[in-house]
């Protein structure tokens, strides 16, 4: 298979120049999925602040994690966008996906790089701005080591999704309708890790600590870049097991998608 | 109205038909549901009434809008607006009857049919679970009954508002897809009306986006029920007049572009 990194740029560097051909419509996609994190902040900030904290966190605290978890989600579709069940669907569907397969590329890297939708870095722009905002509203004093921190949520968190989408989009070879069900891990995951894990039950916070590690990924980097000690059982150095917990599970992702290339028959004609 | 009824019945065999898609619909709301439900228990840990909300409000706020969520948001929003833009819409306008009405009777058998599949046992199994403010009596039952449909009813004219976009503009997504964060904070679904702040909340009170979610939410917390329900009555007048409005300038724009 194709090991040049130029083939997959230039694939990129296409659809880019597509989306340019019509700058206006790509400002109202990319502001779009902006406003929509403005909002969604906004609203959770006024609910916080009627309320004055939430499992002792402040409202603060939880807009930073808010914030990371859509910083992480839009830079995750920028790439995985096109890995969406409903997409992949349609690929199976018009039979596209049999000439990707004849293509001397990588299936994988040339579905993503002829499907990269920068109207996402609207969205991770607007998160990655909700949590300069919230650090300022909670006081943190920015060293390099808490941006770094804030860094890695956002990278670790976003491989997350991008691996539960090449999972789903491996799942969907197989059954090639689309299944609303992969919203539960990519969007509920990153609703749920917006607040503070400790509110949960202990199912749900095992489920999305260690099995779909996006709360992982967001919530124990966060507790450095806040300063703040986490509860019982969740001790400081948890955090060097970010980057490698969420390397497993992009690995684990990448494998059920191969799996689900190999099972892939077409659909007809 | 023998054609309608057909319709209607139509559309709810159309929806029915999808099991799986209706499984995978209810576990993702019950999903949201369950986290909702553990963030306003941690929120009212330490008090009992905010906003002269309290916890059981806040939790049949979370599973109404859970039970609802499909009928206001409907997967086929685009629908009417891919058919006007394919040209198939032309048919709509050659058929007997009321082109408006039509859209409508199918519409409203697709979210009957949601209603009746995921509204409905959301809202038992959440009922039966959790503490929540459901009407116990027959007439509180049939209050919440009429308020779900008529949510039905608007979220339909908001979709042949949006929809109609296509008689102007081949990218109608875009004006959407711009409102819909407005929308989707000011008709309640990211928080309940009654936490905003009092010039906002007083601004949305006056709104269409009432009757999608807060109406139906006032009824079944033991709100004033029959001022829920005419607001979401009035507001379908409003509606309606806009809809026939926008239908009759298509359809001269139609005209002029040869059909």
């Amino acid at each position: 298979m194709a090991e040049r990194p130029g083939v997959y740029l230039r694939l990129a560097a296409a659809g880019l120049r597509a989306h340019a051909r019509r700058p206006a419509y790509l400002a109202v996609r990319t502001a779009a999925a902006a406003v929509l994190v403005v909002v969604e902040v906004a609203g959770v900030a006024l609910l916080l602040d009627r309320f004055g904290s939430v499992g002792g966190w402040r409202p603060a605290e939880v807009l930073l994690l808010f914030g990371l978890a859509f910083a992480a989600q839009g830079l995750a579709l920028v790439a995985g966008n096109s890995l969406e069940a409903d997409k992949v669907s349609e690929l199976v569907r018009r039979g596209t996906f049999d000439q990707v397969l004849t293509r001397p590329a990588s299936p994988l890297g040339w579905v993503v790089a002829s499907y990269v939708d920068v109207r996402f870095l609207g969205r991770a722009a607007a998160g990655a701005g909700a949590v300069v905002w919230a650090a300022d509203r909670a006081g943190v004093d920015w060293t390099p080591g808490r941006a770094g921190l804030a860094a890695l949520a956002v990278a670790c968190a976003a491989a997350v999704v991008f691996g539960i989408l090449m999972a789903a989009a491996g799942a969907t070879f197989v059954t090639v309708q689309g299944s609303e069900a992969v919203n539960v891990l990519v969007y509920g995951g990153l609703y749920l890790s917006s607040y503070p894990m400790q509110i949960y039950g202990s199912a749900l916070r095992f489920l999305f600590l260690w099995v779909v590690p996006v709360g992982l990924a967001i919530y124990v980097p966060a507790l450095g870049v806040l300063g703040r000690q986490g509860p019982p059982g969740l001790p400081g150095w948890l955090v060097w097991l970010t980057a490698p917990v969420a390397a497993a599970f992009l690995a684990a992702g990448g494998l059920a998608w191969r799996t689900g290339v190999r099972h892939y028959v077409g659909t007809g004609s | 109205m023998r054609s309608y009824l057909a319709l209607l019945g139509a559309g709810f065999r159309r929806q029915t038909t999808y099991r799986l898609a209706l499984a995978a619909g209810l576990v993702t709301n019950a999903f949201f549901g369950v986290v909702r439900t553990a963030v306003f228990f941690a929120l009212y840990r330490e008090r009992d009434q905010v906003a002269g909300l309290d916890v059981t409000d806040a939790l049949t706020y979370v599973w109404v809008l859970e039970g609802i969520f499909a009928v206001v948001w409907a997967p086929w929003v685009w629908e009417m607006a891919e058919a006007i833009r394919s040209g198939e819409f032309l048919v709509e306008l050659l058929r007997p009857g009321d082109p408006y009405l039509r859209l409508l009777a199918f519409d409203l058998g697709r979210t009957t049919s949601v209603l009746v599949t995921r509204t409905l046992p959301t809202l038992v199994v959440a009922g039966l679970v959790l503490d929540l403010r459901l009407p116990a009596t027959l007439g509180g039952l049939a209050w919440l009954t009429a308020s779900l449909v008529l949510a039905a009813v608007v979220s339909f004219q908001f979709r042949f508002l949006f929809g109609s976009a296509a008689f102007w503009t081949p990218d109608y997504r875009s004006m959407f897809m711009l409102l819909f964060p407005v929308l989707w904070l000011a008709s309640g679904f990211v928080i309940p009306v009654g936490f905003f702040p009092a010039g906002l909340r007083a601004l949305v009170d006056w709104s269409p986006l009432i009757p999608l979610l807060m109406a139906p939410v006032r009824v079944a917390t033991g709100g004033p029920a029959a001022l829920a329900v005419a607001g979401q009555a009035a507001w379908i007048l409003v509606l309606w007049l806009a809809g026939r409005l926008v239908l009759a300038a298509a359809g001269r724009r139609l005209v002029v572009h040869g059909g």
